[in-house]
């Protein structure tokens, strides 16, 4: 993975409270990626919603963070044939999606919207996505989506009877009956309990295991965190951040990294840490020590060397805000 | 392949439609609307009245073809692609291998379906209770109407369901133009009968019974291809609109 610091945002149509700078790790994709944008803009008359997009994506799962009005849903529906890019390119195993039915053969899409057929059963609503999809067998690929989503004592009910927590798990079933290369969903965990959405969670793990190129937006970071590392992060239109969202935060170098230590003597090595110039301050608390640092893969050698020289016994480091929401925060706010 | 997988496409979305379309409460209204003719028919009996030009224009023309048939055809054909843009329900058919004219076949097929059994059954019921005992005369007289009540729904059903692509409130401009460019404007500008859908389905009707002449205008030979050509050119236009589909991009 290879990564940069742009100095400023790229050029391009105004956008209001665009970050000053993006943070972009990019993703190493393979050959021929699945998804593809360059210079991807949409807006509407004098409203841009989302502008400058460049990424690439291949198989894997890829949360899509952004605050509400980030451009998130815009950008799903642009993958998925739905909006016109007003500028730039979207490709999508290739194609355009856009005007293209054919490509649908290969893309799966849960969109935002609760609303499912009231009148079908559970099954029948999944056994029509494959039938639409031209699947020769289709009862028995719908039995094995449902199945896959957990969702087999419910099928034979209408789905106007179910929880919002099922209707989602129809719509992924319904979204994934043909086995799509791509998978688009958009926030798909919303209304399941928590053990359905740790069992989708494992289901999108397994699906981007067998090389299914898989994106999908959330609010909730946690969610992101478990399913995968790599990340699009959008802001006011615009994309913050792609890729790792631990290298991302490692190009973080304006915000020090904070690491909390408890050792056998935590004033020697506090006394110890000072001495060097990646370390910015230390705190001495009751029972442990606050280092603040910009570098932390310069830290961890550097606490090594420190705690032995100073005849140190470490108990535990731990760094705090290496977290998914912290990285988020810094990217939105910044 | 996109060929085929459209054809087979189109019954198991017309199913759907159909499903769509027969919610209970919309059911109900209709049927009750389509009734109406049904107890004039009655009303008629009763008072023996046996007066066949009476009952075709009181009741079969200014109620069935110019009341229940618009109505019942621009409340389905509004809602077959309506209500699914509404709930985006619609992005489970447009997500898929098939081509947009399939989409816009089933819908137009299911739409003018439930109409078309709705609006021929309350003629023919009403035919039967006034007309049959008039002979040859009342059979004529009630297949002209259920000729007219064909090419009606099919005409409306396009036309309804192509405006529902174009905006959201394709109902109430399919009302107005039901109540004010048929209703009001026709009976005072004889001259829009070649741009009147009630018009063309009264123009084929006269091809099995000869219509009063003030309110049939057209001959069959003018109303088929105008019929023809309105249902084909709504229907490539529905297409064209369907293939142009964007979604809003959402708050998020």
């Amino acid at each position: 993975m290879t990564a940069q610091l742009p100095q400023n945002p790229a050029p391009g149509l105004p956008v209001q409270d665009v970050p000053a700078a993006a943070v972009s790790a990019t993703l190493v994709a393979p050959a021929a990626p699945a998804i593809e944008l360059i210079n991807a803009a949409r807006w509407y008359g004098n409203v841009v919603a989302v502008n400058d997009l460049s990424f690439s994506l291949g198989a894997g799962v890829t949360g899509l963070l952004g605050p509400n009005g980030a451009g998130k849903t815009t950008l799903l529906h642009m993958l998925a044939g739905f909006l016109a890019p007003s500028a730039g390119t979207v490709h999508v195993l290739g194609r355009s999606p856009n005007r293209d039915p054919g490509v649908y053969r290969q893309i799966g899409l849960v969109p935002e919207r609760e609303a499912v057929y009231p009148f079908l059963t559970g099954f029948e609503y999944v056994r029509f996505n494959a039938r639409l999809q031209g699947m020769p067998n289709s009862d028995q690929a719908a039995k094995d989506a449902i199945h896959r989503v957990g969702l087999e004592d419910a099928m034979d009910r209408p789905i106007g009877t179910y929880s919002k927590g099922m209707r989602q798990r129809a719509k992924v079933a319904g979204a994934l009956v043909h086995d799509p290369q791509v998978l688009l969903l958009d926030e798909p965990f919303n209304g399941m309990d928590p053990r359905q959405r740790l069992a989708m969670m494992d289901l999108l793990g397994q699906m981007a295991a067998a090389g299914r190129t898989i994106l999908f937006s959330s609010h909730i970071l946690e969610e992101v965190e478990r399913v995968g590392n790599d990340i699009l992060v959008m802001v006011a239109g615009r994309l913050a951040a792609s890729g790792d969202y631990r290298a991302i935060r490692a190009l973080m170098t304006d915000r020090p990294h904070t690491i909390t230590i408890r050792s056998s003597d935590n004033r020697r090595l506090g006394w110890a840490l000072m001495a060097d110039p990646t370390v910015f301050g230390v705190e001495l608390g009751s029972d442990n020590l606050t280092v603040k640092t910009a570098h932390l893969s310069a830290f961890r050698v550097l606490i090594a060397g420190a705690s032995r020289s100073a005849g140190v016994r470490l108990f535990e480091v731990i760094s705090g805000d290496e977290s998914l929401e912290s990285v988020f925060d810094y990217l939105v706010r910044r | 392949m996109m060929f085929t997988r459209s054809v087979a496409a189109v019954p198991l979305m017309g199913r759907v439609t159909l499903r769509q379309l027969l919610g209970r409460r919309r059911t109900i209204l209709l049927v009750l609307l389509a009734a109406i003719p049904v107890l004039l028919a009655l009303v008629f009996r009763a008072a023996n009245d046996a007066d066949l030009t009476g009952f075709a224009s009181g009741v079969l023309d200014a109620v069935a073809v110019t009341l229940l048939l618009p109505i019942v055809a621009v409340l389905f054909g509004t809602a077959a692609f309506g209500a699914e843009i509404e709930d985006g329900t619609i992005l489970y058919l447009l997500a898929k291998p098939i081509s947009r004219w399939a989409v816009v076949a089933a819908k137009f097929t299911g739409a003018v379906g439930v109409t078309a059994v709705l609006v021929l059954v309350s003629v023919l019921v009403s035919g039967a209770v006034v007309l049959s005992p008039l002979g040859e005369q009342g059979a004529e007289a009630t297949r002209a109407f259920l000729a007219a009540m064909l090419v009606g729904s099919t005409c409306y059903v396009a036309v309804f369901l192509t405006l529902s692509l174009f905006t959201r409130r394709a109902l109430l401009i399919g009302l107005v133009y039901v109540l004010v460019w048929e209703g009001a404007l026709s009976a005072l500008l004889p001259g829009i009968a070649n741009l009147s859908i009630r018009q063309y389905a009264l123009g084929v009707g006269n091809a099995f019974w000869q219509m009063q002449p003030d309110e049939a205008r057209l001959s069959p030979s003018t109303a088929l291809p105008l019929a023809i050509i309105l249902v084909v050119a709504s229907l490539a236009l529905a297409t064209w609109k369907l293939m142009r589909f964007e979604l809003p991009g959402g708050t998020d």
